[in-house]
């Protein structure tokens, strides 16, 4: 029927739709963008990510006054270790074993000053260590402790200390050639073993001797009381997700904050892209009440010619037809346009992304298309809704 | 097809003076289909009411009116839009043509629901009424007289069983009238269908069954 939408379309308002249209348009070239961004940077952040090992984080609790004062030990309980281990961003979690007796270290060389330290060690699985050293086995008839320091000690010593008091630096490799005397007392007896420094890890910062040595040693002269440990390492497989630092934060534990950057940078990501789908969704509702108010408009400018129809027999479907196809045109517009938009824009993300090397997608993510024909197929059907509605009303 | 009023009213006659009509007073009347009807009365006494009950767009009376046995307020708008696609046809006395189309196009915007003649009959009938040089004119431009012939030639541009016919030649002189009531006649017959015409009393017609004063 030509003549009918010859008749109703005579009354629209060129300005409003153009607004309308206009509005919507913005609207969805901003929400779009904002999630094909959004996903790009999640993408460039996780590829990142693969490059390097899974993140080991090494928490702690924050020390207080009452732990200060000798009142209470800020170790982690079973429970709370059980809870740790719960959390989706952690993959495995090892609490690390001290020792439950005195330790003290000596050298007895002739090429060397005279040194003597009190020292504590601590243990975790081998398979949570960045060192692979072939030294790393204790073995009980051999009597030799496998050590392993962490990197800044050995830096704080040679660039700061050594320097300071007028010592020489020392090397990794002569560090690991220093036979050192290691004595372990407790339980009325003790025993001297020769110590090596097998490594130096960039991971952990504690004194490290194998699991199976610290296990066998508190067996054999541990007499301290049986403490919660005081430290928990945990692997996790996306040190981005952003839950990490706010688990942390609400339970108050403490870790090296250098190493949940991308977590950090992944909630301020979320915020920026909030903001974003918070100022698309305001425009869009905007464009979507023009919309709605442009057509109810067209129809109240047309009522005489709308009851003028349904007199000659037209039903308030039929009338409505031309209001409807005329949205739905507009809408596939905006559809249509939003994408192309969208997708120019990506393709120039692309290049300058490339620029810095991150790799970004170049087309437009799957999702794009389900969100815009979601939001599309929702304002087109209240649209139509309101249609019916107004038609119907000046019918009889 | 067969329109029956029981004590039927509308609501603003009411308050006037109804006496010695033969619709409005009537226990029970009946408008059966193959007969031509004419409803006199001057203005004011209900004429374009009683046709619009009859077409649904008038839904404010008292008593019942019931269309071949059903009560017509049981009706929805699916069932008046059936009824005024291919059984009732109307000729407005409003008119009710769009002025930006052109004559042609206002009857083609009633002829396309159904279509029901072709593009020669149109022509034809437009010629009876000596209507054709105008066809391509727009309705806004045409006279009233002339308006009213284009308005009564999109009524018969659809079947029907009743034409509802509202003061149709009050512009035109006799020679037009006449033409025009004789086209209706012929249209009517050829369908077999019913005709109720409304007038104020100018221009006798000949040939009606039923004459009711109102």
């Amino acid at each position: 029927m030509k003549l009918l939408y010859q008749i109703l379309w005579k009354d629209h308002s060129r300005t409003h739709l153009l607004f309308a249209f206009l509005g919507t348009l913005a609207g969805f070239v901003l929400l779009l963008s904002g999630i094909q961004f959004y996903i790009d940077i999640k993408s460039v952040l996780s590829e990142n990510r693969d490059l390097l090992d899974p993140e080991y984080i090494v928490i702690n609790k924050q020390v207080n006054l009452g732990q200060t004062l000798g009142l209470s030990r800020a170790g982690f309980s079973q429970e709370e270790i059980e809870e740790i281990s719960q959390q989706d961003f952690a993959d495995q979690v090892a609490p690390f074993l001290s020792n439950e007796f005195p330790v003290s270290g000596y050298t007895e060389n002739e090429r060397f000053p005279d040194f003597y330290t009190e020292l504590f060690f601590e243990a975790i699985p081998d398979e949570f260590i960045d060192v692979k050293s072939e030294q790393w086995v204790w073995d009980e008839e051999e009597g030799k402790i496998p050590v392993i320091i962490p990197q800044d000690y050995l830096n704080l010593y040679n660039f700061g200390f050594a320097p300071s008091q007028g010592l020489p630096q020392i090397p990794k490799g002569v560090l690991s050639m220093i036979n050192f005397r290691i004595r372990l007392q407790g339980r009325g007896m003790y025993d001297d073993y020769d110590g090596q420094i097998v490594g130096f890890s960039n991971r952990i910062h504690s004194i490290l001797v194998p699991l199976d040595f610290l296990t066998w040693a508190n067996e054999k002269y541990g007499y301290f009381e049986k403490s919660n440990p005081s430290q928990l390492i945990v692997v996790s497989k996306d040190p981005t997700d952003p839950s990490i630092i706010r688990f942390l934060e609400e339970k108050g534990y403490d870790t090296i904050r250098e190493k949940l950057k991308s977590s950090r940078m992944n909630i301020i990501l979320k915020l920026i892209i909030s903001f974003l789908v918070v100022v698309a969704a305001i425009i869009i509702g905007l464009a979507f009440l023009v919309f709605l108010l442009s057509l109810q408009l067209m129809i109240s400018r047309s009522s005489d010619k709308i009851r003028r129809l349904n007199k000659l027999g037209f039903h308030f479907r039929e009338i409505s037809k031309p209001y409807v196809l005329l949205l739905l045109a507009l809408m596939a517009a905006v559809t249509a346009f939003s994408l192309i938009i969208t997708s120019l824009l990506a393709g120039k993300f692309h290049t300058m992304a490339q620029e810095w090397s991150l790799n970004t997608s170049p087309s437009l993510h799957g999702l794009l298309f389900g969100v815009a024909l979601g939001l599309i197929a929702l304002i087109s059907m209240a649209n139509i809704t309101a249609i019916l509605i107004s038609t119907k009303k000046l019918c009889k | 097809m067969i329109f029956r009023f029981e004590k039927m009213i509308p609501l603003p006659l009411l308050e006037q003076d109804t006496e010695g009509s033969e619709v409005w007073e009537a226990e029970s009347l009946l408008l059966e289909q193959g007969k031509a009807y004419v409803v006199e009365a001057a203005s004011g006494r209900g004429k374009t009411s009683l046709l619009s009950v009859m077409y649904g767009i008038r839904k404010d009376y008292r008593g019942e009116v019931f269309l071949d046995n059903r009560n017509i307020n049981s009706f929805g708008w699916k069932d008046w839009s059936v009824l005024r696609k291919t059984k009732l046809s109307f000729i407005f006395q409003g008119l009710e043509l769009f002025d930006d189309l052109t004559a042609q196009e206002n009857i083609q915007l009633k002829n396309r629901i159904t279509d029901h003649v072709t593009r020669q009959r149109i022509v034809e009938l437009a010629q009876a009424m000596d209507m054709e040089p105008y066809l391509h004119r727009k309705a806004g431009i045409l006279s009233f007289g002339q308006q009213q012939r284009v308005a009564i030639i999109r009524a018969l541009v659809q079947p029907f069983d009743f034409l509802l016919a509202d003061e149709c030649f009050s512009h035109m002189d006799k020679e037009n009238t006449l033409k025009a009531y004789h086209l209706i006649r012929q249209e009517c017959d050829d369908r077999k269908a019913g005709l109720v015409l409304t007038s104020l009393n100018e221009t006798a017609l000949p040939d009606i069954d039923v004459k009711l004063n109102l």
